[in-house]
C-alpha cells in the first residue's frame, strides 16, 4: 500500500485529500517523456501519434512538440464519460491550443503520475484548477519565448488559437518550440499564474465532440479483452463455490484433454489471498480453454459463507442497528437527538432495504499479464484504480511495486466494478506459474457476475422528531451494509465523531444539507456481508441507496406534517449554517439544491391534474459528498396498475447545478444514462444472495433496463460560474425516490425497498 | 384336438411355404461395372437431377463423409440403421450391379443378392418412377459418382426384426406396390407433381404417418408424421398454420426454403430443398407446388390481407417484461429478426404465423430454439443462433410457451419434460 | 477447415465447428470490433451482419455459416461513414462503447428492412441490445436520423437511377 497516500489521519479520502495528493505529484516537474507506452483512443490501433522533433514539456500533463501537436496526458480511466476530451479542453482553453492541434493520451500506470483513480465523479472536478495552471504556465512561457524572439514586451503580447501575436507579428507554438523552449514553473509560480477569466473561456461550454467517439463506431476502440500480446496463452478460470475460505481438494482434468487445444490447468498459490480457491485452464484459443474448463472437475471445501443468503445479510444488519454502541457518528453539528426525541409530540420512523445490485459492466472482466524483457510485469486492462490494483498485484506476484506497470485500455464499461482490481489477479498467477509467459484470461459473463464486488444489500433506519405545530425538530439516519472502503482499503476510512471509522461511501448522502435540527447519522459496517462477498463500489455509491431513504422519508415526513412535499423541502432547504456551503465548488449549498427542486417541478409541471393511479414524485440529492456537492432533482411522472402492480415511468426528468459545465454534451450524456441507471435499480434490476452466490448470473434473468422500457428523459442544466463539480454519478441518486414518492401520490403506498417489483406493489395496494 | 392341431400345423406350413415362395428372390449375377461412356450425356445429367431430388446422398453420405458411400446413421423405433455404400465400388458398393439389379432394388426393395432391403429405402415411392428414369439415376451413379471402398456398419436392429427374411412380410402387409397412374381429371402439371411428388421426391415417405409397424397409411397421405426426431407437417387440409398454403406458397418454400407466411425448411427438410429439390428446373418445382396445393385444398385467398396476418402482427406486442419471462427472453434473443410491420421482409419470420408454433406437438420449435438455422437450411446463407448451450430447460420453455400463448394456442402439455426429453434426443443432422 | 466470406473476403478457419463465430472472428481472424457479452444471445454486443442478417455470433456455431457471407462492424464501411455511423457520431452515441458495434450492426439491419421506423420498431428491434451505460434515448435518435439520411439517399439514387 506504499502507493498510497497515509491518510489514516481521520480526514478521510475526501475531494480535497485527493487534490493535495494530486498536487503533489506535479511538484516534480520536468520528467524525461514517457518512458512507457500509452494509449490514444482516437487513432486507428489506439497509439499515440509520434512527436515532431522538439518537444517542450510545460509540466507533467502534457507535452506540445515543433509542429504544435498538444499531447495531453490523462491519468483517468475512459469508460464513457469521454474525460479525456473534458480534461484536454480544460487545459486546451487556458493554454489557448488550437483544439484541433490536441491529442489525448491516457497514460499508463507510474508513479510520477500520483494517485491515480477513477470514479466518484472527481475527474472534471479535481483536474479544473490543476490542468487550468498547466495550460496557463505553457501560455506563459510560449508568450515569453515570442517577446524574447522579437524584442517586444510581454504585455503586447497575446495568444490565440495555437498562435502567440505581438502586434502585427504572430508565430505558431511549434515553431516557437523548434527554437527552443524549456522554461519550467515552481509550485509557487504555478500557483502565481494568472488565469483567464470564466467569460473569457472559449472551448470549456462548447459542444464538441468527444475524440474516442469516432472510433467506438468503427469497432477500433482497444478495450482490455482486446488486448493481443505475441505468443500469448488463453485462460479460463473456475471459480470456487464462495469468495472466501474455499480450498481446492482435487483436480481432474481427464475429460478435458480430449479438447483440441486444451494445454493445462494450473491450481493458483495466491499470496495476496485475493482468488483463493481458483483453478485456471490453459489452452490455445480462449473458446478451447472455455471448453475444457467446463470438463475439468474440482472438488472444494467450500467457505463458510456457502449458507449465507441476502435474508442473512439483512437480518444481521438489523440486529446491529439495534446495538446503538456499533458504528461511527458522522459529524453533522448537533448530533445529541436523544432528548429531542424524549420530549417530541410525535416522531416518525421507517426501515429501506436495498436488494444486492450488480455492476453488470458490458465487458466482462478480463486481464493480459506477462512479464516483459525488463522482467517487468506488465498488466493489460481497463483498470479505475490503478493505485489500489498495483500494490496487490506486487503482492500476488511477490515482487517490488516498480516491477509492475498497468497499461492504459478503454474499459468497456466500470461503473465502480474496475475500482477493485482483484479481476487482474488470477491471469498474473497464471502467467507467473508459466515464468512470466503472456496469459489472457477472460471471465465468462456468469463468472463475471458471480466474482462481481455488487452494491450491497442494505438496512436504513430513519426517524424524525416534530413538536405539537408539526414543525421538524430532529432526525436521526442508521445504516448498514457491507463497506467496500473497509474491506478493500481501510486506510481510507475516515473516523466519526466518536472515534469510529467508517466507510464514507456508505454512508455519504445521509448528512444532507435540510435544517433538522438536531441529527444523528450513523454507520455500522455489515460484517457478514465483508465476509460473504466483497462489497464494491457502484456508481453513485451510497448516495445511490442512502439518497433513495433519505428522501422517501423527507416525503413520509412532508405527509406526516401535512405539508405538500416540495414545500416541506424548499421550508428546510434554508442554507444556514453548515448548509449555507462554502469553497469554489459548495458555495450556495442548500438555496442551490432549492433551485434545481423547483426547476425540475416547473420542467413536469408540478401540481397539474392527472388521471386516476398516476402520479407525480420529486425528489433532490447533492450528488455524492458535501465538498463538491452537484446539485440534482429529479420529477418523475407515474402511472400505476394495480391488478399487476406494474409501474410505468412517463417522464423523468431531471434539473441539475454542477456548476460551470465543460462538456456541455457529454454532461447531458452522463445524466441521462445515470438517471436511467437509477431507473434500472429501483425498478428493473437487482439480485438476492443465495448460499454465498448471487441469484442471477446472466442477462437472461439479470435484467437491466432495456430500450424498449426507456421513457422520455429530460435534462437541464443550471448555468453559473461556480466551479464544476462531478457529473458521472449523482443523476443516479434521487430517481428510485422520485418514483417511490410517486407510487405513493398515485395510489396512495409507501414502498420502502428497491427494486419496488410488481409483486411489491401489490403486497402494498392488498394491505 | 389332435385333429384340430394338425391341421393348424398344415396351414403354418402352407402358409410359410407360400412366404418362402414370396419371400425368396434369387441374386442377380454381379457384373463387371459397365464402361462409363456406356451411357449417353443426356441420361447422365438426367439422372444427376433425379439423384438429387431424389435426395440419395443426403441419406446415403455420414456426415463429414464422402457422398453417397454410406454409413449415414438413422434412428427408427425400431433400432438404429446404417444406409449402404451406392458407390459404384465394386467390393463395398454397388458397383456389380447390373441395371436390372438397380431397377428390381428401386421397385421392390431386393438388393443384388436377393435379400431383403429395410424399409427406410423407399423403394415403394420409386417403384412409382419411370423405367427410363430409374435407368438415368443408375446410369449417373456408375458414371460420376467416386467409387469409395466403404463397408456398411451393422445396423442396431434387434432380433427378430433383423431378419431380413422377414422384411417380405412386412412388404406383403404394408408394400404399395403399384405403379404411378396418371389422373386424367388433373391437369398435365399436377400430373407431372404428383409423379416427382409420390415417386423420386418420395415426399410421403416422411409426410405420411406410419402404423405401429411402420407402414405408410395411405388413407392419410400427406397428413403429417413425426420423423427423425422432426415433425413433418400436415401437407393437406388438416395443416394447423394460421394461413393456408397457396400453390405460391409451396412455390416458394421449396425454392427458397422459406414461405414468409409459414416457416423455414428445418431439419431433414432443410437438404430436400437445398440439396434435393434446387436441382430440379422450375416447372418441375411448380409442377410439384400445383400437386399440393391441390391437396391442400386449392386456397387462394391473399395471406397478405388476411385477419390472420394482422392478428399475428398484433401479437408482436409484448405484454411487460418485468412480469413475463417468456417475453422478456423473446425480447432479448428473439425479437430482434423475429419481428415485423403488416408487409412481412423475408428473413423476419412472423412466429405467430410459423407452422413450428401451430403443431400440436412443440418438437420442431424448440429444436429450432436449440440448433438454430445454419447456413444451408432455411433461407440460404442466413442463420438462426443456436440456444442449446445459451438457455436453460425452464428459460426455453417459458419461451415456448409464451409463443405458443402470443400465437393464439393453448398450450403444449407437460412442455417442460419435452423440452428436456427433446433437448436429449438424437440429432441426425450435422 | 471451415470457409466462408468475412467483409468481402474469403477466410477459412481450422477449428472446432462447435467454436462459436464470435471467438473465431476476433481469436483466430483477429477482427476485435464485435465484442463478446453475455455468450448467451441476450444482450446483442456481438452482433454481426449473416447473409445481411443482424445475427449473434456468440450463439453461431462456426458449422453454422459454412459458405455464408459475414460482415462485421469493420466491414459495415470502409471509412466508418455508413449513415448509421455517421449518424452515430453526430448524435454522439457511444458512451463506453463497448456495446456500440453490435448496436449499430443491429441499427444497420433495423433500416434495411423498415426503413422508416416507429418508436415501436427502434424499440422492438434494438430491445436485445443492452447499453449498461444507458445510452438509450441517443440510440433512438440517432436511428431517426440515419433513417432521414437514408431515405434522402434513397430518394437520390432513385432520380439518378
Amino acid at each position: 500500500m506504499s502507493r498510497l497516500p497515509n491518510k489514516d489521519n481521520g480526514t478521510g479520502m475526501t475531494r480535497r485529500g485527493f487534490l493535495v495528493a494530486m498536487t503533489a505529484a506535479g511538484v516534480s516537474f520536468g520528467f524525461p517523456r514517457a518512458a512507457f507506452a500509452a494509449m490514444d483512443p482516437a487513432t486507428d490501433d489506439g497509439k499515440p501519434l509520434p512527436n515532431a522533433s522538439s518537444v517542450y514539456e510545460p509540466s507533467l500533463w502534457y507535452s506540445i512538440d515543433s509542429d504544435g501537436k498538444v499531447k495531453v496526458n490523462i491519468i483517468r480511466a475512459e469508460m464513457g464519460q469521454h474525460v479525456g476530451t473534458s480534461i484536454a479542453r480544460i487545459l486546451a482553453d487556458e493554454l489557448e491550443a488550437d483544439w484541433d492541434d490536441v491529442e489525448i493520451i491516457h497514460v499508463d500506470s507510474h508513479k510520477k503520475w500520483g494517485l491515480m483513480v477513477t470514479g466518484g465523479s472527481w475527474s472534471v472536478s479535481q483536474s479544473w484548477n490543476i490542468y487550468r495552471q498547466a495550460g496557463a504556465a505553457g501560455r506563459t512561457a510560449l508568450i515569453e519565448a515570442a517577446a524574447k524572439l522579437w524584442g517586444v514586451p510581454k504585455r503586447l503580447c497575446h495568444a490565440s488559437k495555437g498562435q502567440v501575436i505581438c502586434g502585427k507579428k504572430s508565430i505558431g507554438y511549434g515553431e516557437l518550440i523548434a527554437q527552443g523552449v524549456n522554461r519550467q514553473f515552481t509550485e509557487d509560480e504555478l500557483k502565481k499564474l494568472e488565469l483567464k477569466p470564466n467569460e473569457e473561456l472559449k472551448l470549456i461550454g462548447q459542444q464538441v465532440r468527444g475524440l474516442d467517439i469516432n472510433n467506438k463506431t468503427t469497432g477500433q476502440t482497444v478495450f482490455g479483452i482486446d488486448a493481443n500480446i505475441e505468443g500469448m496463452v488463453y485462460a479460463a478460470p473456475i471459480l470456487p463455490p464462495t469468495r472466501y475460505g474455499s480450498k481446492v481438494l482435487s483436480v481432474d482434468d481427464s475429460a478435458a484433454k480430449a479438447v483440441k487445444g486444451y494445454q493445462q490447468f494450473i491450481t493458483l498459490d495466491d499470496p495476496s489471498n485475493t482468488v483463493p480457491g481458483w483453478v485456471v485452464v490453459l489452452a490455445s484459443s480462449y473458446y478451447a480453454a472455455k471448453k475444457a474448463s467446463e470438463l475439468v472437475k474440482v472438488e472444494w471445501q467450500a467457505g463458510p459463507a456457502a449458507k449465507v443468503s441476502e435474508a442473512d445479510i439483512i437480518n444481521h444488519g438489523r440486529e446491529l442497528l439495534k446495538d446503538v454502541s456499533k458504528g461511527a457518528i458522522l459529524d453533522t453539528g448537533d448530533t445529541n437527538t436523544d432528548p429531542v426525541f424524549a420530549k417530541a409530540a410525535s416522531t416518525i420512523e421507517h426501515e429501506y432495504i436495498t436488494d444486492t445490485v450488480l455492476h453488470a459492466q458490458m465487458e466482462p472482466l478480463n486481464a493480459t499479464v506477462f512479464q516483459n524483457e525488463d522482467g517487468v510485469w506488465e498488466i493489460h486492462s481497463g483498470c479505475q484504480w490503478q493505485s489500489l490494483t498495483l500494490p496487490v498485484a506486487a503482492a500476488a506476484l511477490q515482487v517490488p511495486e516498480d516491477q509492475v506497470v498497468i497499461r492504459a485500455y478503454m474499459l468497456g464499461g466500470g461503473f465502480g466494478r474496475r475500482l477493485n482490481g482483484d479481476y487482474t489477479i488470477p491471469a498474473a498467477l497464471a502467467s507467473k506459474a508459466l515464468g512470466g509467459k503472456p496469459v489472457k484470461l477472460v471471465f465468462t459473463r456468469e463468472q463475471d457476475l458471480q466474482f462481481d464486488s455488487p452494491r450491497s444489500a442494505s438496512l436504513q433506519q430513519l426517524k424524525m422528531a416534530f413538536d405539537g405545530e408539526k414543525h421538524v425538530l430532529a432526525m436521526e439516519h442508521h445504516a448498514t451494509a457491507g463497506w467496500p472502503t473497509e474491506v478493500m482499503i481501510p486506510v481510507f476510512m475516515p473516523k466519526g465523531t466518536n472515534g469510529q471509522p467508517y466507510d464514507p461511501f456508505s454512508i455519504a448522502g445521509a448528512d444532507h444539507w435540510y435544517n433538522v435540527g438536531a441529527q444523528k447519522v450513523r454507520a455500522v459496517s455489515n460484517d457478514l456481508a465483508n465476509d460473504t462477498f466483497r462489497p464494491g463500489w457502484l456508481r453513485s455509491v451510497s448516495p445511490g441507496w442512502v439518497g433513495w431513504a433519505v428522501e422517501s422519508f423527507i416525503d413520509e415526513a412532508a405527509h406526516h406534517a401535512g405539508v405538500d412535499p416540495l414545500a416541506f423541502r424548499l421550508e428546510h432547504l434554508t442554507a444556514e449554517g453548515r448548509n449555507a456551503g462554502s469553497g469554489p465548488i459548495a458555495s450556495g449549498g442548500a438555496s442551490r439544491q432549492a433551485a434545481v427542486l423547483k426547476q425540475a417541478a416547473e420542467m413536469i409541471g408540478y401540481g397539474k391534474e392527472l388521471p386516476k393511479d398516476s402520479g407525480i414524485g420529486i425528489a433532490s440529492t447533492f450528488g455524492q459528498e458535501r465538498d463538491m456537492p452537484t446539485w440534482v432533482a429529479v420529477a418523475v411522472q407515474v402511472k400505476v396498475e394495480r391488478d399487476t402492480g406494474l409501474v410505468h415511468v412517463e417522464k423523468l426528468h431531471v434539473a441539475v447545478d454542477a456548476g460551470i459545465i465543460v462538456d456541455p454534451n457529454g454532461a447531458e450524456a452522463q445524466c441521462q444514462g445515470a438517471a436511467l441507471w437509477g431507473l434500472s435499480m429501483a425498478l428493473y434490476e437487482g439480485t438476492k444472495l443465495v448460499n454465498g452466490k448471487f441469484r442471477d448470473l446472466n442477462f437472461d434473468t439479470y435484467t437491466p433496463l432495456r430500450i424498449g422500457q426507456t421513457p422520455e428523459v429530460k435534462v437541464e442544466f443550471v448555468k453559473n460560474d461556480y466551479a464544476p463539480s462531478g457529473l458521472g454519478e449523482p443523476a443516479v441518486t434521487p430517481v428510485a425516490p422520485a418514483i417511490a414518492n410517486a407510487i405513493y401520490n398515485a395510489v396512495g403506498v409507501r414502498l420502502r425497498k428497491i427494486p419496488m417489483t410488481p409483486d411489491d406493489v401489490k403486497a402494498a395496494l392488498k394491505a | 384336438m389332435k385333429r384340430g392341431l394338425y391341421s393348424v400345423l398344415i396351414a403354418v406350413v402352407v402358409v410359410l411355404v407360400g412366404f418362402g415362395v414370396y419371400a425368396w428372390h434369387p441374386s442377380i449375377a454381379p457384373i463387371t461395372p459397365p464402361a462409363k461412356d456406356q451411357f449417353s450425356s443426356d441420361m447422365i445429367a438426367k439422372g444427376k437431377v433425379l439423384a438429387a431430388a431424389g435426395y440419395c446422398s443426403t441419406c446415403h453420405t455420414a456426415p463429414g463423409g464422402k457422398p453417397f458411400a454410406g454409413n449415414y446413421e438413422m434412428h427408427s423405433d425400431f433400432g438404429t440403421i446404417y444406409s449402404s455404400n451406392i458407390t459404384p465400388d465394386q467390393a463395398t458398393g454397388i458397383g456389380n450391379w447390373s441395371e436390372e439389379a438397380f431397377i428390381r432394388a428401386m421397385r421392390t426393395g431386393v438388393s443384388r443378392d436377393g435379400s431383403h432391403l429395410l424399409p427406410a429405402f423407399p423403394f415403394e415411392h420409386f417403384n412409382k418412377m419411370s423405367d427410363d428414369d430409374i435407368k438415368a439415376v443408375y446410369a449417373y451413379i456408375m458414371s460420376s459418382v467416386a467409387p469409395v471402398q466403404q463397408t456398411k456398419k451393422e445396423n442396431g436392429i434387434p432380433f427378430p426384426l433383423n431378419i431380413r427374411f422377414l422384411q417380405a412380410g412386412w412388404k406383403m402387409l404394408f408394400a404399395d406396390t403399384s405403379d404411378f397412374k396418371p389422373n386424367s381429371d388433373k391437369s398435365a402439371e399436377w400430373n407431372r407433381g404428383a409423379y416427382l411428388a409420390e415417386g423420386i421426391a418420395h415426399c410421403g415417405a416422411c409426410h405420411t404417418p406410419r402404423n405401429a409397424l411402420g407402414g405408410e397409411k395411405r388413407d392419410q397421405m400427406y397428413s403429417g408424421a413425426a420423423i427423425d426426431g422432426w415433425i413433418a407437417p400436415s401437407l393437406t387440409a388438416s395443416s394447423t398454420s394460421p394461413l393456408k398454403w397457396r400453390e405460391q406458397d409451396f412455390f416458394e418454400y421449396l425454392s427458397t426454403g422459406n414461405s414468409p407466411f409459414h416457416g423455414s425448411a428445418g431439419g431433414p427438410m432443410a437438404p430436400v430443398v437445398h440439396d434435393g429439390l434446387a436441382a430440379l428446373s422450375k416447372d418441375d418445382i411448380k409442377a410439384i407446388a400445383t400437386y399440393f396445393a391441390d391437396k391442400a385444398g386449392n386456397v387462394s385467398e391473399d395471406p397478405a390481407q388476411s385477419p390472420a396476418l394482422t392478428k399475428a402482427v398484433a401479437a408482436q406486442k409484448l405484454p411487460d417484461l418485468r412480469t413475463h419471462q417468456g417475453a422478456r427472453l423473446y425480447a432479448a434473443s428473439c425479437q430482434s429478426c423475429h419481428y415485423s410491420k403488416q408487409k412481412l421482409v423475408k428473413g423476419r419470420p412472423l412466429l405467430a404465423l410459423g407452422s413450428a408454433v401451430h403443431l400440436q406437438d412443440p418438437t420442431n420449435l424448440i429444436n429450432v430454439i436449440l440448433d438454430g438455422f445454419r447456413a444451408n437450411q432455411g433461407i440460404k446463407g442466413v442463420v438462426m443462433p443456436a440456444f442449446r448451450d445459451a438457455l436453460s430447460d425452464e428459460d426455453i420453455t417459458a419461451l415456448a410457451a409464451y409463443l405458443r400463448q402470443a400465437a393464439g394456442e393453448q398450450p403444449w402439455p407437460n412442455l417442460k419434460q419435452r423440452v428436456g426429453e427433446i433437448r436429449r434426443q438424437p440429432r441426425f443432422e450435422q | 477447415m471451415a470457409k466462408f466470406i468475412l467483409n468481402g473476403k474469403p477466410v477459412a478457419v481450422d477449428v472446432d465447428g462447435d467454436t462459436p463465430l464470435l471467438w473465431v472472428i476476433r481469436d483466430e481472424l483477429n477482427m476485435t470490433g464485435t465484442k463478446f457479452g453475455c455468450g448467451i444471445g441476450t444482450c446483442g454486443a456481438c452482433t454481426v451482419h449473416v447473409g445481411g442478417r443482424a445475427t449473434r455470433s456468440c450463439t453461431t456455431p462456426l458449422s453454422a455459416v459454412e459458405g455464408a457471407e459475414i460482415t462485421t462492424i469493420e466491414g459495415l464501411s470502409e471509412q466508418g461513414t455508413h449513415p448509421v455511423q455517421v449518424a452515430w457520431q453526430k448524435q454522439q452515441v457511444p458512451q463506453c462503447g463497448y456495446c456500440q458495434s453490435g448496436q449499430i450492426m443491429q441499427a444497420a439491419a433495423l433500416l434495411k428492412d423498415i426503413p422508416n421506423p416507429t418508436d415501436e420498431d427502434i424499440d422492438a428491434v434494438m430491445s436485445g441490445n443492452i447499453c449498461r451505460c444507458m445510452t438509450y434515448v441517443r440510440i433512438r435518435e440517432a436511428v431517426r436520423e440515419a433513417a432521414n439520411t437514408m431515405s434522402m439517399q434513397g430518394g437520390k439514387d432513385e432520380q439518378t437511377a
